[in-house]
């Protein structure tokens, strides 16, 4: 008897941590995509105000963020300052590669970013970073809608497939 | 003499340096790169293909080493070429941006014209003998630069030089320096000149290549201030300095005293300012 009930804890459980993982999943990215957005920011201001060179421009914009964010900025100056790769494009892509965890939608953002850093001229590049940040400020948007309901849908359907499995297997 | 070799490698895509570093270590000139045909190396005035060809990913890459990945924070961008680490001058050409008429930098290169900046110390000893200021005059790439370069460390031991080196080419890193110089880069000349002026108090300001009338306006203003100038203008005799109306003002003015005058050979006379 101990041990259904031990088995219908930890279905409960597991079927409950994975509906708050998801639910964890999409406020992370709704984090990183604020932190982005705010790095996009500044990076606008650096190029249009100081024109700083971009590994300068990247370390600096890393050093202002924090979690993946920070490593993908600072990766990628690393990268620039080898000086293997033919464009910014394929640093970026090798940044990337070093930070798998990265959700998909964001890893698309980075990789468009990346293109619009190689371009020649300033005005192309800040108009690539408008376009960016507009792509980062949609997808945000499509996060935030009836975010709360639907976080909250996450949590309560992983609570009750728990419950609902523990009570078929009892 | 000294060139900046490694650094002008390193800008080179990975597949070529090999190929440029054993035929051009000594007396490399100018390398010119154009899209699907092979790179041209001139070497003391006769001209070398290599074998592979050329791909855009290679002037992208000539690019964006030589600029840090910024070719847009270069000032010179617009003017249609960058000065790489070590001095060396990338002309480009290919698709232009203009905005109201104006160029305004490159969107794609299709072809680019690398120029080695090399460094022979002493050979401005005889030039800096001359009093007042001095013109250096020669065709391109009879080695104007490379002897003002010295010309101009040679007066940097005895008095206060102010450089205006608007292409950053004259004294990159890396390239000894005289004891009182002082290098402005990245400065339109007639702003340079003014600026150094004001703020630097030289007894002689240097320049390279005077190309526009605001340039001679400055140095006009300079020497009216009894500052000693040290310049280089294209042209390959005093009589062709004399016709090119651009230098009207200078020859009017008779600023300059001394003139240094090179041959194709790169050897130089001087002479004392006639007129």
């Amino acid at each position: 008897m101990n041990c259904k009930w031990i088995g219908a804890a930890l279905i409960i459980a597991g079927c409950g941590g994975f509906g708050f993982s998801i639910a964890a999943g999409c406020r992370r990215e709704e984090r990183l995509l604020r932190q982005l957005i705010q790095s996009l920011q500044y990076m606008q201001w650096e190029l249009q105000y100081r024109l700083t060179p971009l590994p300068e421009l990247c370390r600096q914009t890393g050093k202002t963020a924090s979690g993946v964010v920070r490593d993908i900025f600072l990766g990628l100056a690393r990268e620039l300052d080898w000086q293997a790769s033919p464009d910014v494009s394929s640093c970026m892509s090798a940044a990337l590669k070093r930070n798998q965890e990265l959700p998909r939608n964001i890893r698309r953002i980075f990789q468009q970013l990346g293109r619009c850093l190689g371009r020649f001229d300033l005005q192309g590049q800040l108009l690539g970073l408008e376009a960016v940040q507009s792509a980062c400020q949609g997808e945000l948007a499509a996060l935030n809608k009836n975010r709360d309901v639907r976080l909250r849908s996450y949590q309560t359907l992983g609570l009750c497939a728990g419950v609902a499995l523990a009570i078929l297997f009892a | 003499m000294m060139c900046a070799w490694k650094e002008l490698l390193s800008i080179l895509p990975p597949r070529l340096r090999r190929e440029v570093d054993s035929l051009g270590k000594e007396s490399a000139q100018e390398l010119r790169l154009r899209i699907n045909a092979p790179p041209e190396l001139v070497l003391g005035g006769k001209e070398i293909w290599l074998r592979e060809n050329v791909t855009e990913e290679d002037l992208n890459f000539i690019i964006n080493t030589a600029s840090r990945y910024s070719p847009w924070a270069a000032a010179t961008m617009a003017q249609g070429y960058l000065t790489a680490p070590g001095g060396h001058r990338i002309g480009l050409c290919g698709e232009a941006i203009c905005r109201n008429g104006c160029f305004e930098g490159i969107r794609q290169a299709r072809s680019l014209c690398i120029r080695i900046a090399r460094d022979f110390q002493g050979i401005g000893k005889d030039a800096a003998a001359l009093k007042g200021s001095i013109l250096i005059l020669g065709a391109p790439g009879w080695g104007k630069t490379t002897l003002l370069r010295d010309l101009v460390r040679q007066l940097a031991q005895k008095e206060t030089v102010s450089v205006v080196d608007e292409r950053g080419e004259l004294f990159p890193e890396g390239v000894a320096r005289g004891k009182r110089m002082d290098v402005l880069t990245g400065c339109p000349k007639p702003a340079g000149i003014d600026m150094t002026l004001r703020t630097m108090g030289p007894s002689c300001i240097a320049l390279d290549e005077i190309t526009a009338e605001g340039d001679c306006q400055a140095l006009v203003q300079a020497a009216n201030c009894g500052v000693r100038l040290v310049a280089t203008a294209h042209a390959a005799s005093e009589r062709d300095f004399r016709c090119r109306s651009v230098y009207r003002v200078l020859v009017e003015n008779r600023i300059f005293d001394g003139l240094v005058l090179l041959h194709k050979d790169k050897s130089y006379h001087v002479e004392r300012m006639t007129l």
